[in-house]
């Protein structure tokens, strides 16, 4: 028994040092965040505060009314989490469990929004925004995120699915189950950990998703976090406190929201243990 | 595993022999073709238009047929760029994937079972926190670690009484990539984690119970069950890790701007510099258009492996 | 599925909220205003006050200000200005790349009839001028107005006066002043330039040494085209090998290839350097932030020419609807008024009254700043001449800096480019 017990504390030190190696940076911007810029020019970036102060904190929320933001990211993130995992869904079952003819090429197709650099979407999406209305409106912002994020959704979810029991979706067949109600009440359910990880996915990466939002959402009143947080970097010169508070604030909700996931995530273990 | 090796002759008797139920499958693609077509195929068709044109971004564009894709054949530093990229494969998929793998199946195995679920889901959050950090800022926090003379990495080496191994992190045109490659390790190994996590929840534990009752080692149950039955996952994050290291940008720039010298210059800084600070839209289509088109080919090779081994 | 039905609700609402604010048509008179400094900054603060002033004269206008970020405007200036978004008035890049491309595409309103008749032309020097007026092929220098900068910036010195003092070393004169200085420094063991290769700061040390040795006539067939440069003459070539040589004396901070300007300027505000290198962007920070050390400015010795020019100026799109307005709030931050409350927030006012300055820092500012101007010593940045510069200088004086070339084949390495560019111009 001894023996065995040393590896698991050994294996659980090394996990709990990566940890906090990864964490590190993180160390700093909490270190900066607290200070006054004049001690954080004086003293360097590595020193510890001298006392905590809120003002860079306090001065970033207020100049970027950082309240407005938030809900702006808040909206679109969820809505594009929400229809992206919808449309992911709708095309891996027929990839994935339909394995229609082709499906290789369609997928190939699908990824090809994986492929392209933003870049060179900007202009198009400007053109055909102004075109439909939708430029300066987070409607439009939310239906290009959302189908962006869904060509991984579709490709992760109908890898999984085409390995998914064969079995099972023969006997549901038999039971009379249709295919709508076959992937809603066989499918679904015992996909929910993978259904989590893209919804999370795609919550944290349109969170984070600054050069769409900075073209497409140029009126204050529409802009998200991440644009926001961008204020602070001027042509020369960056505000390393605020920068760091403002960092602080703009990772704060999307951690809130990972961690609350998280316990969905394990709570797929139960669901997979039924079968 | 006996389930999947059952499943797959009965999968090709059904395709086989009712080809009509299978057409009803189609209805569930519409959407999301119909999306696809507008948000994604209809700009990156105009984007070729584009890369056949002198186009400043405003006013109209001017055709030049092919000559912006000849600049761009005869641009070397362009295409030298692209040996970055192996390495950037390496340190975004690779690495990630391997280590990724090691690491979800300890905390499954291990550290769930002994320590707890809650102990799993601190590790867990503490190795995606990277990928929540607004690239700008972790560029900024980046180089309080690395500055040669006062940074905290050559300070804890000092310290510890290896000074001597302290570097010009980012400045030394030999350390450069690798130091790079290191930061985007650091940056990229909470996604595989939590996708394999996710995956590993979908095995069916007697898989494992069983080989456990049979003697199996945890080295043996990782190689003969985890591997296997992870296989869709690690194929998503092997092909999406890769798409994302040949056309990262934003944490190249924010590090070293692809210096020193063009000693970590990426392919896509082209598009980037032409699209916004050149203002030559038409050259940044062609650009990134190459690079698309690229990427595609790769990413198809790789689907057509991933279809073939399933 | 219902949260996106909100969503899609509240986008809408949203859209038909900024379709009804952009137009005038409730008869109200709205004048929007975009700059992207920062409001607490020098130049930030002077404008809150312009804006403030503006609404007490105008109490019939609503003034709609939007702080933007730097980054966004050069991003989407030329989308946002060919849409309904567009504002009233905005502070906008200077450069052939930004405002001369899209003065060219007929998105900026000319202003050269204003500027004369309100005299703004009498107000900015001469070097000022360039970044401001444009010919038409969207080239500065031209004869058609169409900013109208309210700042300048150079660079120039910045040095601890303790250390200086401690050491023995007076302020320079001339250049060999300047090395004699710099050698008692490394002769004691102390570094004595801070530096950072990965931004700007590199470049501008390097195009120092180009002024050091170059006159007006040089400078204009560097930067308009006017004549051939020659990149291994004495201006270009003298100045590689100076660089080189600095290096070499360990003059520049060690191993700074890979440092960005932040950790350069918070270095040498620690005390760690007795020298920084750079522009009046530092001087407003220098002075709130340095507690520990008395510091003073001089300009590079020896130079009558140095980096520096205008900075980003007003412009006033074509698509705004009460360019009246916006010219008359851009009169305001041309006023007296305005001006000297940017030369006593630090900042380089472009027509400001030195006496009216209070700060003695600033005062000397201002005053560096006029002699600086009487003597037509403003000859812009190295990276201006070729789009995409600013990337090939920051790559050719990183391998200075870590020596991994020569000065012969960093000046081949910037050579190229520059050649490359003329002959695009020919077309």
């Amino acid at each position: 028994m001894n023996t065995r017990i040393l590896p698991r504390h050994a294996v659980l030190v090394a996990l709990a040092t990566l940890a906090l190696v990864m964490l590190l940076p993180f160390a700093l911007v909490l270190l900066n965040a607290f200070k006054t810029p004049a001690e954080y020019s004086t003293n360097g970036p590595l020193a510890l505060p001298e006392g905590i102060s809120l003002d860079g904190l306090r001065a970033f929320w207020d100049r970027v009314d950082f309240g407005g933001k938030l809900l702006n990211s808040l909206l679109i993130s969820t809505a594009v989490a929400v229809l992206a995992v919808v449309v992911s869904v709708c095309n891996a079952y027929a990839l994935g469990i339909g394995r229609v003819r082709g499906r290789t090429w369609i997928l190939a197709f699908f990824l090809i929004a994986n492929t392209l650099p933003q870049e060179a979407m900007i202009y198009p999406w400007y053109t055909m925004a102004k075109e439909a209305g939708l430029y300066d409106s987070r409607l439009g912002v939310i239906i290009i995120c959302a189908v962006l994020q869904c060509a991984f959704g579709t490709y992760l979810m109908s890898s999984v699915l085409g390995q998914f029991p064969r079995e099972i979706i023969e006997a549901a067949h038999l039971d009379g189950a249709g295919r709508w109600r076959t992937l809603t009440r066989v499918i679904l359910p015992m996909s929910r950990s993978t259904l989590t990880v893209m919804f999370v996915f795609f919550f944290i990466w349109t969170w984070n998703e600054f050069l769409i939002p900075l073209i497409l959402l140029i009126s204050e009143d529409n802009q998200t976090v991440p644009v926001a947080l961008g204020r602070l970097q001027g042509e020369r010169m960056m505000d390393a406190t605020m920068s760091s508070a403002s960092a602080l604030l703009g990772i704060l909700p999307a951690l809130v929201f990972f961690v609350l996931f998280q316990r969905t995530l394990t709570r797929g273990v139960t669901v997979g243990a039924i079968k | 595993m006996a389930v999947l090796t059952r499943a797959r002759p009965a999968a090709q008797h059904r395709t086989a022999s009712r080809p009509h139920r299978a057409r009803g499958y189609w209805l569930f693609l519409l959407p999301g073709l119909v999306l696809f077509t507008v948000v994604v195929i209809v700009p990156f068709l105009m984007n070729v238009g584009y890369s056949f044109t002198r186009w400043p971004g405003v006013g109209d564009p001017e055709w030049i047929g092919l000559e912006n894709y000849r600049r761009l054949l005869k641009d070397e530093v362009f295409w030298s760029s692209f040996r970055h990229n192996a390495a950037l494969v390496i340190a975004m998929a690779v690495i990630p994937a391997i280590l990724g793998l090691v690491l979800s199946a300890l905390m499954f195995d291990l550290v769930a079972r002994h320590f707890g679920g809650r102990t799993v889901t601190v590790l867990r959050a503490a190795y995606y926190l990277p990928q929540l950090l607004p690239i700008a800022v972790a560029g900024v926090v980046w180089g309080w670690m690395l500055h040669p003379q006062f940074g905290a990495l050559n300070s804890v080496l000092d310290a510890v009484g290896l000074g001597s191994l302290g570097q010009d992190w980012l400045g030394d045109p030999d350390f450069a990539l690798a130091t790079v490659m290191a930061v985007m390790v650091w940056f990229q190994l909470g996604y595989p984690i939590v996708i394999f996590m996710a995956g590993l929840e979908r095995v069916d534990p007697a898989l494992h119970e069983a080989a456990a009752i049979d003697g199996a080692t945890w080295l043996q149950r990782f190689r003969h069950i985890t591997i296997p039955q992870l296989r869709p996952e690690i194929f998503v994050v092997l092909l999406t890790c890769t798409i994302a290291a040949l056309k990262v940008f934003g944490p190249i720039y924010v590090l070293t701007r692809g210096g020193p010298g063009n000693a970590t210059t990426v392919p896509s800084y082209f598009s980037f510099q032409n699209f916004f600070e050149k203002a030559s839209v038409g050259y940044g289509s062609a650009v990134a258009t190459t690079l698309a088109v690229i990427i595609l080919v790769i990413a198809a090779l790789f689907l057509r492996i991933q279809d073939r081994s399933s | 599925m219902k949260k996106l039905r909100v969503a899609a609700a509240l986008a809408a609402a949203a859209l038909a909220a900024t379709a009804c604010g952009g137009g005038s048509g409730d008869g109200a008179e709205t004048l929007t205003i975009w700059h992207y400094e920062d409001p607490e900054g020098g130049i930030g603060r002077a404008w809150t006050e312009a804006i403030n002033e503006f609404r007490r004269t105008h109490p019939d206008v609503t003034v709609r200000f939007e702080e933007k970020s730097f980054e966004q405007m050069q991003k989407t200036a030329p989308m946002v200005l060919n849409s309904d978004g567009a504002p009233d008035v905005m502070e906008y890049n200077k450069g052939n790349a930004t405002t001369g491309l899209l003065a060219k595409q007929g998105l900026l309103t000319d202003l050269t009839g204003e500027v004369t008749r309100r005299g703004w032309d009498k107000l900015l020097a001469p070097s000022l001028q360039t970044t401001a007026r444009y010919d038409a092929k969207g080239v500065m220098g031209g004869d058609k107005w169409y900013g109208v900068p309210n700042y300048a910036e150079y660079v120039m010195v910045y040095y601890n006066k303790d250390l200086f003092e401690k050491h023995g070393v007076k302020v320079p004169t001339t250049l060999e002043e300047f090395t004699a200085g710099l050698d008692t420094f490394t002769k004691a063991g102390v570094t004595p330039i801070a530096m950072a290769g990965n931004e700007y700061p590199a470049q501008h040390l390097f195009y120092e040494f180009v002024l050091n040795r170059a006159q007006r006539p040089w400078v204009d067939n560097y930067h308009r085209y006017t004549g051939k440069v020659d990149f291994n003459g004495p201006e270009l070539g003298g100045a590689a090998r100076t660089f080189a040589d600095w290096v070499a004396k360990g003059y520049l901070a060690k191993d700074s290839a890979g440092i960005k300007a932040e950790a350069m300027g918070t270095a040498w505000m620690a005390g760690k350097y007795p020298i920084v290198i750079s522009g009046t962007w530092w001087y407003e920070r220098f002075t709130s932030e340095v507690k520990n050390f008395e510091w003073g400015t001089f300009l590079f010795p020896g130079n009558r020419l140095h980096p520096g020019s205008a900075g980003n100026h007003w412009v006033v799109p074509t698509r705004s609807d009460n360019k009246d307005l916006a010219q008359e709030f851009i009169a305001l931050t041309m006023s007296k008024r305005i001006q000297n409350r940017i030369a006593n927030e630090g900042a380089v006012a472009v027509a400001a009254d030195p006496n009216a300055v209070t700060n003695p820092k600033y005062k000397e500012l201002a005053n560096t700043y006029q002699r600086l101007v009487a003597q037509d010593g403003l000859a812009f940045y190295p990276d201006w001449p070729v789009p995409g510069y600013y990337d090939t200088l920051l790559a050719g004086t990183q391998t200075l800096l870590n020596r991994s070339k020569s000065p012969q084949q960093f000046l081949g390495d910037i050579s190229k480019p520059y050649q490359d560019n003329l002959a695009d111009l020919g077309n």
